[in-house]
């Protein structure tokens, strides 16, 4: 019988940097309440984190799900933003596109995306110019 | 692990107001009086510090049964030493215990403290990139990061408190067997004695509050001869305030060491934040204590915490050892008698199943139960939260009647039924039909 998976989803307003991290947040504690074990945690936090990051500025806002099997997780961000022109440019340590306000904020050090593909096992981007993006990361858990 | 705190159940009232305090929702109420739930507790002492009714205390021992003993032998906290006005020299202080009869370890803590600063220094200096480090010395954040924290346990530094040490370094050179009290400015530092970590067992026997010691040499009229005799090197005192460990390792480092400090609970859990989040890059070394202004702020200190650190400004500290200091601190260092026994390991709370397919149909549940409660927070059934009544039930540690909300609406549909059934009368006895 097949197991359902465990789905958490979480919004991210446009513009709201009040909220910042809050996504990973919930999710980490969800993570450690089913008992995944706490580098794999951490891993999660750091990409559920970028992935917020991602969204809020550059995507104007989106959305964050976390699909928990029993074998992995996957953590999907959507967003209906610009999209990405240069995947590979983006995925560059360094190179970012955000805006002098957002580097003001203290944001926008061209992280998010290396961070993202260190931390996941796999790293799935689709993105279409003036449609959006959406990323697809997995983390798979060591078999015991 | 609660070693640190003591529930004086005469004094509770179950008013739930301290349950809020806690920074890891480590009390309940239940049945009328708080509990603290040992592998939550950091023994912070905020609850100490919301309780109204001085219900809760730090688990220290009789003083008044400890101080009649013979040869009795203090190992006091820094702190101890700047919290009365004429006292702001250790010597001074020293001396005024001595007159009371008692013996302190200041000393041998003066060469600890100058240990632990100069084995934390080669510790970073030669971490390479696996920076930064996190100091040892306050034991409620050490706390903190193995339960809320466990991936940073890691970057703990294993260097043991220089409290400890000092014991360990004096029974070493001298011999001594005697029992050693420890003179503490808080109840994280009481669980250096009740319930160590990275070490099986800890070299003080007993510990007394800060607050207790001092009001009773005051109370006693304890004067000072004030004569000239060898000052006490008062670098070690600093670490009784945020920042202090930070300045005291860097004096043992030529060239940069950046370092941050901070103090109070929320900026501790803030920083832990950033660390996890990887955004402290370039950091060596970070000094996080759980009390406002570090130890001088802990609650079982006698003096105004912003009065000490008028007194720690006013102290000038020689940074650099002398010749004499720095062979024993080397010779000291090379025996490594400074390392903690056992490396500091994560504390997490049981997650809800081993099982994570049995873990997740349990989260679901404890889902369905949180969407049921008022979201309100309110602390009437002895949780801190909504979602810690809701894990609770799913834990099978409580139910939902524990709610007074949900009792009330159970109440409403019950009499809502009671009064429906009531108005129901079987087909035989009408009441508008004449009997017979």
């Amino acid at each position: 019988m097949a197991q359902e998976p465990y789905v958490e989803e979480y919004a991210i307003l446009a513009g709201d940097f009040s909220a910042i991290g809050e996504a990973s947040t919930k999710f980490k504690a969800t993570l450690k309440m089913l008992g995944i074990p706490s580098d794999l945690v951490r891993r999660a936090s750091v990409i559920a984190y970028e992935a917020e990051m991602n969204a809020l500025i550059h995507g104007g806002g989106g959305v964050l799900r976390m699909t928990v099997y029993d074998d992995r997780l996957e953590i999907v961000a959507r967003d209906e933003g610009p999209g990405i022109p240069d995947v590979s440019l983006a995925m560059q340590e360094g190179y970012s596109t955000a805006t002098d306000e957002i580097r003001e904020l203290g944001f926008g050090a061209g992280m998010g995306l290396p961070n993202i593909d260190r931390n996941a096992d796999s790293l799935l981007i689709e993105t279409e110019i003036d449609k959006g993006t959406t990323l697809l990361a997995t983390v798979i858990f060591p078999s015991p | 692990m609660s070693g640190g705190i003591k529930i004086r159940e005469s004094r509770c009232r179950g008013c739930a107001n301290c349950i809020k305090s806690c920074p890891t929702e480590a009390l309940r109420v239940i049945d009328g009086l708080v509990r603290i739930l040992p592998d939550l507790c950091i023994d912070c002492g905020e609850c100490i510090r919301s309780c109204k009714d001085k219900a809760i205390t730090v688990n220290d021992d009789e003083w008044d049964l400890i101080k009649s003993r013979e040869g009795l032998i203090l190992m006091a906290d820094p702190t101890f030493y700047v919290q009365v006005g004429a006292y702001s020299r250790p010597r001074l202080m020293k001396e005024a215990l001595e007159h009371h009869g008692l013996r302190d370890l200041s000393e041998w803590a003066s060469l600890a403290f100058d240990l632990a600063a100069f084995a934390s220094a080669r510790l970073i200096r030669d971490a390479g990139d696996n920076l930064p480090y996190i100091s040892t010395y306050c034991p409620a954040v050490l706390r903190l990061i193995q339960i809320n924290f466990p991936e940073l346990v890691g970057r703990i530094l294993p260097v043991e408190s220089p409290l400890e040490t000092a014991v360990s370094i004096w029974r070493e050179e001298t011999g001594a067997e005697e029992s050693v009290t420890l003179v503490s400015p808080c109840p994280a530092k009481a669980t250096l004695v009740r319930n160590p970590v990275g070490r099986e067992q800890s070299s003080l026997e007993y510990v007394v509050s800060v607050q207790k010691v001092i009001r009773d040499l005051l109370a006693c009229n304890v004067k000072v001869t004030g004569t000239k005799t060898k000052a006490i090197s008062r670098r070690w005192l600093l670490w009784s305030i945020s920042g202090g460990e930070s300045r005291h390792i860097s004096s043992f480092f030529d060239k940069g060491f950046t370092s941050i400090s901070v103090s109070g609970l929320r900026n501790t859990q803030d920083l832990l934040n950033e660390l996890e989040l990887g955004r402290l890059a370039g950091v060596d070394f970070i000094e996080c204590r759980a009390c406002d202004l570090g130890c001088i702020g802990g609650t079982g200190t006698y003096e105004s915490r912003f009065l000490s650190q008028l007194r720690l400004d006013n102290i000038e500290a020689e940074w650099m050892p002398s010749g004499e200091e720095m062979e024993q601190i080397r010779s000291w260092y090379d025996k490594g008698i400074w390392r903690l026994a056992a490396p500091v390991t994560a504390k997490e709370r049981l997650p809800l199943s081993k099982d994570i397919k049995e873990a997740m149909a349990k989260l679901r549940e404890m889902d369905v139960i949180y969407a049921e409660l008022p979201h309100i927070d309110c602390g009437a059934c002895g949780r801190p939260s909504c979602r810690a009544l809701a894990e609770d039930i799913v834990r099978g540690q409580g139910e939902v009647t524990d709610c007074v909300f949900k009792l009330r609406e159970r109440i409403t549909n019950l009499s809502g039924e009671i009064k429906n059934l009531s108005s129901k009368l079987p087909h035989t006895l009408h009441p508008g039909r004449k009997r017979r």
